[in-house]
């Protein structure tokens, strides 16, 4: 395949095969460092405080919370969207720049889906902890039981139940099947045994062969056909939690795509947010260039266009519709006791992404660390904002009422940090950050300087 | 990579025979329409209806085309560099639409009830500062001045790197796209509320442009199918190969899903909350346009996502030709659902001659341009810097 | 007794060459192996398709028709009732469901096929002769047993395309 030499390469240094395994490997080979410990054992300790907490919830009760009449969505569903959200992508990385055979997405795809399964997780306790009785949380499969019930499938929040289970499997498959040929080339490069039998029970007993190449190729294909649909299925899902209800700034048709952009975006913003730290960290500047930071800044700049349009077709087509619920909704939103959460919103999503249309900030990792920072900090707020206006105030005024989480709420939000957290770092001392055989795969072409043999000796020769 | 013997491009000629033949279907175009206000003296409604609808799809055509080109190039992608002649071409169609449209503005007063401002109900009044038509005349004007500034625009550079190959030019190319995109994403929303939603002016849907978009969207994929396959059969276009029919294939297969996942999102949610003043619109389709309603989801979703699924279906000529083909006229259903129930009504509203062969007066007015735009430049542009990527490239 | 012959290159280009060289000469290659997946590789083994995307479209179907099965006999037959003044038989309700189990299904079918084909799965010994195949070696390996060629030929045919290190290992394969 033809490489045009204005493209930017995708590796820079002068690297051979054997470099990049020896580069990305060089994190688990070594023996982790103090800042490793460090960030590790803070992460477990904010993790086991929120797991306290949800003890604590599961006990008393969920009036530990601040959840009330008509609020009965505050932080838990926020947060659980907001989890989701990110979890987006990875799978979009994987699957659907594959689809678009983007050669960028190369460097950056393992840890994105290791991300997105890690999100996925944190946002699934949410839905679990929220119903109040959580010994009782199997209640939601289907299963057949003596009282002859099954679950309600009319119901967008079951709908929920098998989109979250299905991402989270067909996630945690795609990125584990990717991992198999790479899992191979730890197990032989390990010397220390209990290590290398761990790495042969892991890579399943890899070994390079050319037809399951072919069949895995044939497989990554067909997943990543999957994946794509399924990506944009379970933020939808997700959407509907709000869309098929009736109240204002709730029912709308704009939910699923706006949603799911929503997602792409947060998700894009937190992979910008731990690659601009991780690649210093583990020194794979090499291979996650500015040119790949400013790739993904140009698809956040997609999706936060998106979103923003999808917030001025709503304000819009409140007014248009003449329907006065809906029209206070918004005038509430912006102007109401929420107001300041509105705002951040607005200037989170969607005036700061804007500034990504200038190439020099695109380019800038300083600008683009904080920026993803932001970006995360207003599509939380857009949850909210979504959450909590529409419930405090719909068709009723009687029944209006405010909202504010409690201190066992926050630190259970704070919990799926830690959660986060100390299983990324586990995973980049456990896993390889990038995917050795797909950057091989590209290196020849893409790299700045690729140290293989020069291309064609003479045909002659062996003629 | 296999280097094949690439024949010499045969140069394109708008020559005698292919004008008889747009001659000819532009003669059975208005054969039909008069047949329709002659002899069968349709209701005006009808008639106006369309002519609105076939203006439409005119147009949906050609800006399709320029929202596909400038989003691959945004994308950095160079895959269809080889047909971006045909692209360019397609969107210089779009400033003529305007005529198309002003023929049915006679009509407007039959296709919009808020035009009647002598009665409007409480409803209307409350729209009747964006529903007025002054502003909405503005706006018509806005859309189609800005929208045949880019196709203009961005074809004057593509054409000037031809024959001087200039450094800024893919940087130039890129920033118009982007200003494009942001200009098309606001302005196609609006000009289906403007031209589509306002039909059924007391209904309301805030996904309804994005929805016209993606069928908008499939529908040009569908052309530059057809297009393309025609000019590789002719050797025009030799360097196209089953790789990009692949990747033609592949949009035609997975915006026909996005669109469906579109249709989906509106139609359950509006079915699942049941509240009357949005139901009303799908009440009215399902009962009194029942069939086509459905035809239309199997036509447009069923049909491609079944029949484009395999590797082999989308690098296969005559096969996406057809399957292209279905989905064209797929697409010009689901217009049709948008605009007749509103617009005409049950009683009133078919598919008959008129609908059936007006079509083919606008397919030919658009081929007529199209070819003396193509004409105009050479068939590809040899001096892109990602030419020869462009050639040289396998799918799985 | 069966001989194997191997032996490996640094370069994917020059394995592709020597493949076709090897393939030219009526050698049939047993296996080969690569740090990644190599462009043209497979054409030039001329591999068959692989069947795993058929496998995934009827795991689909089973697993979309089940899904779409299940939730009408639970709501028309099982214990119908009245959600919000919907019909028993809410399709369009059931359309997420539905959709999910159909690539839950496909997805993990595919999954599990692959490595029962492959004959790949937790606690499988690999039988690794080049441990450098997984860093940067491209291994041919050729039998004895799959060729009328004795050992000695096989490995001067191997060598005689540019192959490094030609070794021969007499253990059953």
């Amino acid at each position: 395949m033809h490489v045009s030499p204005v493209r930017e390469p995708l590796i820079n240094g002068e690297k051979s095969y054997s470099d990049i395994t020896n580069d990305v490997m060089a994190p688990i080979k070594a023996k982790p460092g103090k800042l490793w410990f460090a960030g590790l054992t803070v992460s477990v300790i904010v993790m086991l405080i929120g797991f306290a907490m949800i003890g604590y919830t599961v006990w008393f009760g969920i009036g530990t919370w601040g959840v009330n009449r008509t609020i009965g969505w505050g932080w838990s569903i926020t947060n659980f969207v907001w989890w989701v959200g990110i979890g987006h992508a990875g799978t979009f990385i994987s699957a659907i720049l594959l689809l678009f055979r983007q050669k960028w997405r190369t460097s950056i795809n393992r840890s994105a889906e290791a991300m997105t399964i890690f999100a996925v997780m944190c946002a699934g306790i949410f839905p679990l902890i929220h119903m109040g009785r959580l010994p009782l949380g199997f209640f939601i499969f289907p299963y057949p039981n003596t009282r002859e019930l099954w679950v309600n499938f009319n119901s967008p929040l079951l709908w929920d139940v098998f989109a979250i289970t299905t991402y989270f499997l067909v996630s945690l498959l795609f990125w584990y099947f990717g991992l198999i040929p790479d899992l191979g080339t730890i197990r032989d490069r390990m010397k220390t045994l209990w290590k290398k039998k761990v790495y042969n029970f892991l890579s399943f007993g890899w070994k390079g062969s050319a037809r399951h190449w072919h069949r895995h190729e044939s497989m990554s294909l067909i997943l990543a056909g999957l994946a794509a649909p399924l990506v944009l299925s379970v933020h939808t899902i997700v959407s509907f939690d709000f869309a098929t209800s009736v109240i204002p700034g709730w029912h709308t048709t704009i939910f699923p795509p706006y949603f799911v952009s929503g997602a792409v975006f947060s998700g894009f913003a937190m992979v910008l947010t731990l690659m601009i730290v991780t690649r210093k960290a583990l020194n794979l500047q090499e291979y996650i260039t500015v040119g790949h930071v400013e790739s993904m800044n140009k698809v956040i700049i997609a999706t936060g266009s998106i979103v923003g349009i999808a917030y001025i077709t709503e304000l819009f087509m409140a007014w248009y519709s003449g329907v006065e619920y809906e029209r206070y909704a918004f005038m509430n939103r912006a102007l109401g006791p929420y107001a300041w959460a509105y705002w951040i919103m607005m200037t989170c999503n969607v005036i700061s992404p804007q500034l990504l249309w200038i190439k020099k900030l695109r380019r800038n990792l300083a600008f683009t660390f904080v920026l993803s920072i932001f970006i995360n900090i207003g599509m939380w707020f857009e949850r909210f904002v979504i959450v909590v206006t529409s419930l405090h105030r719909d068709y009723l005024p009687s029944s209006w009422s405010m909202y504010k989480p409690t201190i066992v709420e926050v630190a259970i939000y704070m919990g799926t940090f830690g959660l986060f957290f100390t299983l990324f770092f586990i995973f980049i001392r456990v896993f390889p950050v990038i995917a050795m055989a797909e950057v091989k795969s590209v290196a020849r072409s893409s790299a700045r300087k690729f140290l293989g043999k020069p291309v064609k000796k003479q045909k002659t020769k062996n003629q | 990579m296999k280097k094949q013997n690439i024949p010499e491009p045969v140069p394109f000629k708008f020559g005698k025979k292919l004008k008889t033949y747009l001659g000819i279907a532009a003669g059975v175009g208005l054969l039909a329409l008069l047949i329709a206000v002659f002899l069968q003296q349709l209701p005006s409604e009808r008639i106006w209806a369309n002519l609105w609808m076939n203006a439409l799809m005119f147009l949906f055509l050609g800006l399709g085309a320029l929202f596909f080109w400038t989003v691959n190039t945004l994308g950095e992608s160079t895959w269809q560099i080889n047909i971006q002649r045909i692209m360019e071409s397609m969107g210089l169609t779009i400033p003529f639409a305007v005529i198309l449209f002003i023929v049915a503005f006679p009509g407007l007063k039959d296709l919009f009830e808020w035009t009647h401002t002598e009665h409007l109900d409480k409803i209307l009044q409350k729209k009747e500062a964006y529903l007025n038509f002054p502003f909405w005349l503005f706006r018509f004007a806005v859309y189609f001045g800005l929208w045949s500034f880019f196709a203009f625009y961005l074809r004057k550079i593509s054409v000037k790197n031809d024959f001087e190959p200039y450094e800024k030019f893919l940087a130039r190319l890129r920033a118009t796209s982007g200003w494009f995109m942001v200009i098309f994403a606001i302005t196609s929303s609006m000009a289906a509320w403007d031209w589509l939603m306002s039909i059924d002016a007391h209904w309301f849907s805030t996904l309804y442009g994005w929805y016209i978009f993606s069928g908008m969207f499939v529908s040009a994929v569908a052309v530059i199918i057809l297009i393309t396959i025609a000019f590789r059969h002719f050797g025009i276009l030799p360097n196209v190969n089953a790789e990009h029919l692949h990747d033609l294939g592949k949009y035609l297969f997975g915006f026909s899903i996005f669109w469906a996942y579109l249709w989906i999102s509106q139609y359950l949610l509006i079915w699942y909350s049941n509240i009357p003043e949005e139901t009303v619109y799908y009440v009215e389709r399902v009962n009194n346009f029942g069939t086509i309603f459905y035809v239309n989801v199997i036509t447009n979703f069923l049909f491609p996502f079944l029949a484009l699924m395999t590797r082999g279906a989308k690098r296969q000529q005559l096969y996406l030709a057809i399957v292209a083909v279905i989905v064209l006229m797929g697409h010009y259903l689901d217009l049709y659902l948008a605009i007749m129930p509103g617009a005409v009504g049950r009683e009133n509203a078919s598919i008959g001659l008129l609908e059936i062969g007006l079509p083919f007066f606008y397919l030919a007015a658009f081929l007529t341009l199209f070819f003396i735009f193509f004409e105009k430049a050479k068939p590809v542009p040899e001096n892109h810097p990602y030419f020869i990527e462009s050639s040289d490239y396998e799918n799985i | 007794m069966g001989a194997i012959i191997y032996g490996h290159f640094t370069d994917e280009l020059e394995l592709l060459d020597a493949v076709k060289e090897l393939k030219d000469k009526g050698i049939r290659i047993a296996d080969v192996r690569t740090p990644f997946p190599v462009h043209g590789l497979d054409a030039a083994l001329k591999f068959p398709r692989s069947h795993l995307p058929k496998v995934a479209f009827v795991a689909g179907v089973i697993g979309g028709s089940l899904g779409l099965l299940f939730q009408v006999w639970v709501f028309t037959k099982g214990w119908p009732l009245n959600i919000g003044g919907k019909p028993h038989l809410s399709l369009p309700s059931f359309v997420p469901v539905t959709f999910e189990l159909t690539i839950l299904f496909a997805a993990f079918a595919m999954g599990i096929a692959f490595l029962l084909r492959s004959n790949l799965g937790p606690g499988k010994i690999p039988d690794i002769l080049d441990e450098e195949v997984t860093n940067d070696h491209f291994q041919v390996i050729l039998t004895v047993k799959n060729n009328s060629l004795s050992e000695v030929e096989l490995a001067e045919a191997l060598a005689a395309t540019g192959a490094l290190d030609v070794k021969q290992v007499n253990e059953e394969k």
